[in-house]
């Protein structure tokens, strides 16, 4: 079975194959009859051929399942909803967040919690930033509701540590600038649209 | 077997022979649940354990550590003294019933030895002329370490445990000694030694080819008696936890193991002796050789078994034993019978 | 020298597990006991080199009856010890032990009176199964074939008693119906 077959959930489109289920016998003889041909059959050694075969797939066809884990990791998809990421702007390297406080307003396991100043060039930064993942359930609300995309979820997900600060300090969570390069974006809601450059327009104050 | 007169065998050599049969059992035993572990992980195409030394091989060490230094715990209602002897009376068996196979070649412990040269070491520790029956017998005295466990722990699963320990063991004694009855019929003989010898020469000579359905038998009694798969009724976690052994930890529960993989090598010895040609040169290769192949391969077909094949209901179980096996085993022997007169 | 340490450790073993089996008032413990002593009692017959018989006893009675004893005993509560209403132990203890002295002293006495001979020596060549079978299919022949006949009917007999109710399935006859109409479906 194909993986766009299996991923169809529309029950009645498929091509189910109905087992041909035999009637249990009633009689002795019937019965007896049905031991026998069982017995002869060697439905048994079915069962054996096909552990013995996928024996030798995974011994010499090189099919085996397992992932050494810690040393081989399976890739996550973009859309898990892991340790959240902070990104940055692709342009200056500045970090996207204009502590709006959106994140933390709607938050619903409360575990968001922000602090902002104006520093010296009269601009809104960021002092504080926590998320205490002790509580965070991983809802999605804070990158949904972000206006700049600026929090979103990423891919870490080994999120075992000997202290939980070590994962919710903004600095954290923040992209690397030397990462910037790789920092990924997606299309689709909230994120920038194709023809973004053409709607720019310059601000009255340059003239 | 050439005709050269073998060494009185000495008292000294059965205790040698003991020795390294406890010693050397033990560690296959040990080591076999490794191999169980790799052979299902393989068929299921997992890896099986790789962690610990080199693929793997020093798991067996680790599982010691383990169970040696896991508390070993009694349950405050248990009966205390019969608790604790139950597993050992399942270990005890099933090296005792091994005292009358044979194991491996015979030797004589070279001379530079200082006490010990020059003593002849037999291949079957007590050579006595029942050698089959005596194996039986400690076998059906082997259902009482599972059985007496279960009855001691005061646990219902426990009890559940031991009351299918009882139904099947019973039962498929049965099983055991009739499908094997044909066999001594055809050698005239109850010693191993002597169904060696009936069957030496080339493999058209083995007494598979004029007993396949006593062979089948055997081994499907031999699986119910070592507790495999296809009928491991007596602890399995699906419905009754753990049966018997519910209530064990540590090295008690590792006596319940080593016991059972003791048991499924004398049953692999059995059958290779029995059945399959025994420790005879077959063509160029040699008998010592040849019957470890045998028994390897037996053993590798109780995993194999248990990777393929679902559990049995407790029903079934009885079905299978009263209903078909023993009927056939006994039309086996009638016919063999009637052969043998004509 | 081996023989005579062998025989009085299992007389000991044997005659002190039997007396735990009798004294104690633990189910498991009489039970364990008796199945132990009854080992041991076939370790007589492996020194009197009738490896058969010793076998046999390790079988049948091993692994057979007192494995009926045990399935039986799991219908009481094997943990606890039980409550006997015995009013003089000492009594049931002494008349007990005569009964038993009186048991061996029968034995004993034609053994030590004149020196009895086996009346069927062992046959030289022959093997402890073949000399067992000659005996038994020439003189005991007909005990034998008695004995033969009436565990027959035991078997039969127990066949009826626990057949009666077979025909009748736990499986009510709406769930067959269910059951076949689901197989349509």
């Amino acid at each position: 079975m194909s993986l766009e077959e299996f991923k169809n959930r529309n029950v009645g489109e498929q091509s189910y194959r109905m087992l041909d289920l035999e009637h249990t016998p009633e009689t002795g003889l019937g019965k007896f009859g049905q031991v026998a041909k069982r017995t002869v059959k060697g439905e048994l050694f079915v069962g054996l051929w096909v552990t013995l075969r996928e024996m030798k797939n995974a011994l010499f066809g090189g099919k085996m399942h397992t992932i050494k884990y810690p040393l081989e990791k399976l890739p996550i998809s973009p859309r898990y909803r892991a340790i959240h990421d902070m990104l940055r702007l692709l342009e200056s390297g500045h970090y996207r967040c204009i502590g709006c406080g959106l994140c933390e307003k709607i938050c619903i396991s409360d575990c968001i919690k922000m602090d902002t100043r104006y520093d010296e060039n009269q601009r809104k930064e960021v002092s504080e930033y926590t998320i205490n993942f002790g509580r965070c359930i991983f809802c999605g609300y804070c990158a949904e509701v972000c206006p700049e995309l600026a929090i979103v979820h990423g891919g870490r997900y080994e999120t075992a540590s000997e202290q939980r600060a070590s994962f919710s300090l903004f600095e954290d969570m923040l992209t690397p600038i030397d990462a910037l390069k790789q920092q990924k974006e997606f299309d689709g809601f909230g994120a920038v649209s194709p023809n973004a450059d053409e709607n720019i327009k310059k601000t009255p104050l340059a003239y | 077997m050439d005709a050269t007169v073998l060494p009185e065998v000495t008292s000294l050599g059965v205790v040698i022979k003991a020795i390294i049969i406890l010693t050397i059992i033990s560690a296959i035993a040990g080591f076999g649940t490794y191999i169980e572990r790799k052979i299902l992980a393989f068929m299921q195409r997992r890896l099986g354990p790789t962690h610990v030394g080199p693929f793997g091989l020093l798991q067996i060490a680790a599982d010691g550590i383990k169970l040696f230094t896991q508390e070993d715990i009694i349950p405050q209602n248990a009966n205390k003294l019969i608790f604790q002897i139950a597993p050992a009376i399942t270990a005890a068996t099933a090296f005792i019933a091994l005292a009358s196979v044979p194991v491996f070649p015979d030797f004589i412990i070279p001379e530079f030895i200082p006490i010990l040269g020059g003593t002849f070491v037999p291949s079957i520790a007590a050579d006595i002329n029942v050698g089959i029956l005596f194996v039986l017998g400690m076998m059906a005295a082997g259902l009482y370490g599972p059985l007496l466990a279960g009855m001691a722990q005061a646990n219902k699963w426990g009890i559940i445990g031991s009351a299918r320990t009882a139904i099947q063991f019973l039962s498929y004694e049965v099983v055991t000694g009739l499908s094997i009855l044909a066999p001594i019929m055809l050698v005239g003989s109850l010693s191993l030694v002597d169904f060696n010898e009936y069957q030496a020469g080339e493999f058209t000579e083995w007494l598979i080819w004029q007993q396949p359905v006593a062979f089948v038998l055997f081994l499907i009694a031999g699986f119910a008696e070592t507790n495999r798969t296809p009928f491991d009724l007596l602890e399995h976690e699906a419905e009754v936890i753990s049966g018997y052994a519910t209530e064990y930890s540590g090295m008690r529960w590792g006596m319940f193991f080593i016991g059972e993989y003791a048991n499924m090598i004398t049953v692999a010895i059995l059958a290779s002796v029995m059945f399959l040609g025994g420790y005879n040169d077959l063509g160029f290769i040699a008998g010592w050789f040849i019957i470890i192949l045998k028994i390897s391969f037996f053993f590798f077909l109780m995993l194999w078994v248990r990777a393929s094949w679902p559990h049995i209901r407790p029903d079934q179980l009885m079905w299978l034993c009263w209903k078909v096996l023993m009927p056939l085993a006994l039309v086996n022997i009638l016919i063999t019978a009637i052969v043998m007169m004509i | 020298m081996y023989e005579q340490i062998a025989f009085y450790l299992f007389s000991v073993l044997t005659i002190g597990l039997f007396l735990v089996t009798v004294l104690t008032k633990n189910i498991l413990y009489a039970m364990t006991s008796l199945a132990g002593g009854m080992v041991f009692i076939s370790g007589f017959f492996f020194l009197l080199e009738a490896d058969f018989l010793g076998v046999v006893q390790l079988i049948v009675y091993v692994g057979a009856v007192m494995a009926l004893y045990a399935f039986a005993m799991m219908f009481f509560d094997a943990t606890r010890d039980i409550k006997e209403n015995t009013t003089s132990n000492y009594l049931v203890f002494f008349l007990g032990g005569m009964i038993a002295l009186m048991l061996v002293i029968i034995f004993i006495a034609p053994i030590m009176g004149d020196n009895i001979q086996s009346m069927y020596p062992p046959i030289e060549g022959a093997g402890n199964a073949q000399s067992v079978g000659l005996v038994l299919f020439t003189k005991y022949l007909v005990p034998f074939e008695v004995a033969a006949l009436m565990l027959l009917v035991a078997m039969i007999s127990g066949i009826i008693l626990a057949g009666k109710k077979m025909d009748n399935s736990l499986t009510t006859q709406e769930d067959i119906i269910i059951e076949k109409e689901e197989i349509i479906k």
